[in-house]
């Protein structure tokens, strides 16, 4: 036991300090989550009026109330309605924004810095400006009502977020492997596909996580474009419960924020592992 | 007039651009679903309004095979947004439910049907003429009010008795009421009720016990600079006195009856519609009881009956007809007021109204007990205010915030809103 | 504002003339699902909104021309706008430094991290996950509420209903979901090859010297891109004040920022004319605080790519 003790590295104060340090951060910032939590098992009395952490008792029938779903449709038929839409949105970025990306970053073509700029400067509109004008073209193309104004504009790069992430992410590659695939007679569309793309796979998931949770938590475009209740979302639903004008259920309301959390929280998980993989596994070495 | 300057242009400058640029340009097309007429029906509320409306469709859909009803609600606040997008791009619904509020702006706007052309559809003869009159602009009738509303003073009625204050009677004055708040803190160290100097519904209440009103029959404003600083010289004082609410409070206000001081246990009182005050039974278990406005000094109520909610009709509906013909049913049929009760405010249909008073339960029971008490005693309602009323109504709330902070004097403040209020209808 | 956006084409295409010219075609071809986004839900809408801000549109009736007059009466007679332009750069100057800085500590120290990383990086993202929905803003109103969490901490009242503390209960409701540039940072830590550290070892470099002359260069163009992005979005913010303030920017206007009072203007109040004037002069700012970014970035910002040429 001494002998082990003694070949083992001596303690690292330096790491536990880290610890130590990120478990407090942490404490500090999860304090408004386990708030949530709590919060969507209290009794419509305490919902609001309550500034203790905890129930006074479990209020288990707001789950119940949630997970009947509102208006006749059911809480399965809103998740995958939402799950739908958030998994037709990644797709839709992860593809049309790694091509443009890949165009402004890697290709030359006339015109692209004044194009770059405009791509810029379309995220600096405020979107309340354009949505009307917006709606009116969706109504007209017969898709008011659809998942297509909610999916279609992430199939055409409207989200010039990403495109410019990917773009930095590109231009942070070095030039070497393409331009000597380039000498091997490789053309754009092989370099971008067997070359660039692998090594911005961290880009990539990071447009997919971030496009997942934000289209999941999207409440203004769902609210405007969809009209049947069967094809209400996680997120339209559980605003349903809250109607200031006759009465609200905030129980139920926050037990649905809670349901609606997990999947978000799962395709976090599942996806996040692959931010660790970017350049160590793929191989910039190969 | 207002029926033909749609947003057509602008519909069609989009139209023809895409056209040009998407082959094929598809319109938004009937809606057909298996040869019968669907109507789109869109309307606020909650999952309780939601299941009650859908049995009416029901019944409806039943009555009239060939129809097809589809609806669909959000909240308040974000149905406002939705159906302003909607009738904006030029897909207003089949059948609307609006607010008083919006009812100018509609109209005005030609997103609203004339609902004269539908008479034979739509009968109106039982509704009470004043009431009836609020959907009315320019002597067209473009929306026709659904449920009945007025405003009331909700308190809790242990907390009250507990506090030996003599509960709240018919015809108070306003400054008995003040007396009452302010025996009311005194006795339990916790403001009497809401600052009502925020409350733009509040100030039309004090106002109409003055003989005067929030708009002119012109859409102008009914009232001075002197008579809002009046009023809230009246609640600034109350408020430093502790028997209203203190600002911190009041500026939680979101509409929402959990948000109010009463919802949060911090008073003993507040002012609502009275519907809404339903809300108040699940946060106050041991009892809700409502009170009358207080009237002017002189005993003049400035309360009255509000319709709660209208119906309106999209002036570009593929199927004017039937849209009346739903609008009819849910105001007149007494199948259907039995199933919606008392859900959207107490029906303005006097005969509907008397066959489903003795059926109403609970709250809704409470609701039409308090007023067939104010029966016969009110004044009738205004005509809709203005569309520029749709921005003063927070105008008004942020106006008094700067009062309520003692950022400005109740003198500057009502200046303020005076110049910014007469901008906006100017405008 | 377009020849300081040029990101790599005046270096690349001026002092080295490329051995062959490249075709545009390939190009195109990458780039054709964002010209047909670009014209159709994004270029046409902005021309519309750009014809509307010189007209009065009340959503309904055809807007009417009134040349300049929204934009007059916006500079000269609307003290509520320039105080919600007051408002909304004391939030930018508060929530952008901290969440990025935050953002960055945090990535720092998970990529240092030996053991624990996924767990870290999943529990300091977990915030984000949420948004800034209704049932996070009533939690964020409990919390800073008179009584509340933070009363009860530091004994400063609450912060939601006073109107000198009401706009930083909003920044930090943006800072505490710093996951976004976390993510971003840690994923440019990431790309940044092992053998840069390796071969700096070797040189004898220290871990602060591998951190100056690794870490950050090869991270600015991540850094960068945060940056520039956090800062537009927080010029527009919007989500985090509506909810915390109920909806219109309260307690007594102190969370009435850009973005919110021009929603007031637009759909509230129905002047949309006014409203997409607004939207216009704040294009046109954060346009030229993003031009002067891209301008410092010359001299900061080293892309890999370009690096050696």
């Amino acid at each position: 036991m001494t002998a082990t003790a003694v070949t083992r590295k001596p303690v690292r104060w330096g790491r536990v300090a880290l610890h130590v340090g990120c478990l407090a951060a942490l404490l500090v910032m999860l304090y408004p989550l386990a708030w949530l939590l709590a919060t969507s098992l209290k009794p419509a009395d305490e919902v609001i009026a309550s500034l203790d952490l905890l129930p006074r008792h479990l209020e288990w029938s707001n789950y119940s109330t949630a997970l009947d779903g509102v208006n006749d449709v059911s809480i399965w038929r809103l998740l995958s309605n939402s799950l739908l839409i958030a998994g037709g949105a990644v797709l839709g970025n992860v593809i049309s924004c790694s091509l443009a990306a890949y165009a402004f970053a890697r290709l030359r073509f006339r015109f692209r810095g004044p194009l770059f700029a405009f791509m810029i400067a379309t995220i600096m509109l405020p979107h309340h400006a354009v949505l009307i004008p917006q709606y009116i073209i969706f109504n007209q193309l017969g898709l008011v009502n659809t998942y297509w104004p909610l999916i279609l504009p992430k199939f055409l790069a409207t989200e010039a977020f990403f495109v410019f992430l990917i773009v930095q992410f590109m231009r942070g590659l070095p030039r070497e492997l393409e331009e000597a695939a380039r000498i091997d007679g490789c053309g754009p569309f092989r370099s971008f596909f067997s070359i660039v793309l692998p090594l911005t796979r961290p880009a990539l998931i990071t447009t997919a996580i971030f496009t997942f949770i934000w289209t999941w938590n999207d409440f203004f475009t769902q609210l405007i474009y969809l009209f049947d209740p069967d094809k209400f979302t996680l997120t339209l639903a559980l605003r349903q419960f809250v109607d200031a004008s006759s009465s609200s259920a905030f129980g139920p309301m926050f037990a649905m924020s809670v349901i609606a959390l997990l999947p978000i929280v799962l395709f976090f998980l599942a996806f996040q592992r692959f931010l660790v993989e970017g350049m160590a596994s793929s191989g910039l070495k190969g | 007039m207002p029926g033909h300057r749609t947003k057509g242009f602008w519909s069609s400058a989009a139209a023809l651009a895409l056209c040009a640029m998407v082959a094929g340009c598809s319109g938004s097309g009937e809606s057909v679903g298996g040869g019968k007429v669907v109507l789109r029906y869109t309307w606020w509320g909650n999952p309780d309004r939601a299941e009650r409306t859908e049995q009416a469709l029901a019944l409806f859909e039943k009555q009239h095979p060939d129809i097809q009803v589809q609806t669909s609600f959000s909240a308040y606040e974000a149905y406002k947004q939705k159906l302003a997008t909607q009738a904006a791009g030029g897909d207003a619904p089949d059948v609307m439910q609006l607010d008083y509020r919006q009812i100018d702006q509609y109209a005005s706007g030609g997103v609203l049907l004339d609902l004269g052309e539908q008479k034979a559809a739509l009968r109106t003869g039982e509704i009470d003429a004043g009431l009836l009159a609020t959907g009315r602009l320019d002597g067209t009738q473009y929306a026709i009010p659904q449920g009945r509303g007025t405003e009331t003073i909700a308190y809790d009625v242990k907390a009250w008795k507990a506090t030996g204050v003599p509960l709240p009677g018919r015809g108070w004055t306003w400054s008995e009421w003040a007396d009452t708040m302010r025996a009311l803190a005194e006795k339990t160290g916790k403001p009497g009720a809401t600052d009502p100097g925020q409350s733009e519904d509040a100030f039309e209440v004090w106002l109409r016990g003055q003989g005067k009103s929030l708009y002119t029959k012109g859409g102008e404003l009914g009232f001075t600079a002197a008579d809002l600083t009046r009023w809230w010289t009246f609640t600034d004082k109350l408020r430093r006195e502790g028997a209203v609410s203190p600002a911190e409070q009041t500026t939680q206000l979101d509409g929402s009856v959990e948000n109010t001081p009463l919802g949060r246990g911090e008073a003993l009182s507040d002012s609502n519609w009275d519907a809404p005050a339903s809300g108040f039974l699940a946060l106050i278990p041991s009892g809700v009881a409502l009170a009358p406005m207080p009237s002017g000094e002189d005993g003049t109520p400035g309360q009255y009956y509000k319709p709660s909610m209208f119906l309106g009709v999209g002036a570009n509906t593929s199927h004017p007809k039937e849209a009346a013909q739903l609008v009819d049913f849910l105001i007149n049929d007494e199948e259907a007021a039995k199933v919606l009760g008392a859900t959207r405010g107490i029906p303005v249909n006097d005969s509907v109204r008397k066959e489903i008073e003795p059926q109403l339960e609970d709250f809704d029971k409470t609701v039409a007990d308090y007023q067939s008490s104010l029966e016969g005693t009110l004044n009738p309602p205004p005509q809709a205010p203005p569309s520029g009323d749709n921005a003063l109504q927070t105008t008004f709330q942020r106006d008094y915030d700067q009062v309520s902070y003692e950022r400005m004097s109740p003198r500057e403040a009502a200046e303020n809103y005076v110049t910014e209020a007469k901008a906006e209808l100017r405008s | 504002m377009t020849t300081t956006l040029i990101p790599t084409t005046a270096r690349t295409a001026s002092p080295k003339r490329r051995v062959k010219r490249e075709r545009q075609g390939p190009a195109w071809v990458f780039l054709s699902p964002w010209v047909l986004g670009a014209i159709v839900l994004t270029l046409l809408p902005m021309a519309v909104s750009l014809y509307l801000s010189f007209t009065d549109y009340d959503l309904f009736n055809p807007p009417r021309w009134v040349g300049l007059r929204n934009y007059v009466q916006m500079f000269t007679e609307d003290p509520r706008y320039w105080r919600s332009v007051t408002t909304t750069l004391t939030y930018v100057v508060i929530a952008v430094p901290l969440q990025l800085a935050l953002a960055l500590v945090v990535a720092l120290a998970l990529k240092s991290m030996k053991r624990g990383k996924a767990f870290y990086r999943s529990a300091f993202y977990a915030p984000s996950l949420l948004g800034a929905s209704m049932s996070i803003a009533l939690v964020w109103r409990a919390v800073f509420n008179d009584g509340g969490t933070v009363d009860n901490l530091f004994g400063t009242g609450g912060w939601v209903n006073q109107p000198g503390w009401a706009l930083l209960a909003v920044a930090l409701l943006t800072v505490w979901q710093f996951g976004a540039p976390m993510v971003i940072f840690l994923a440019g830590l990431q790309q940044i090859p092992a053998e840069l550290y390796e071969a700096a070892a070797v040189d004898g470099a220290g871990k602060w010297r591998q951190f100056l002359s690794v870490t950050v260069p090869m991270l600015s163009p991540v850094l960068f891109f945060n940056l520039v992005l956090q800062t537009i979005q927080a010029f527009q913010v919007f989500t985090p004040a509506f909810a915390i303030g109920a909806g219109k920017g309260g307690p007594a206007d102190s969370t009435l920022v850009y973005t919110l009072y021009l929603y007031d203007r637009g759909f509230v109040a129905s002047h949309m004319g006014y409203a997409s004037a607004m939207a216009w002069v704040l294009l046109l700012v954060i346009g030229a605080v993003t031009a002067v970014l891209f301008r410092t970035s010359r001299s900061w910002v080293f892309y890999a790519s370009e690096g050696d040429r």
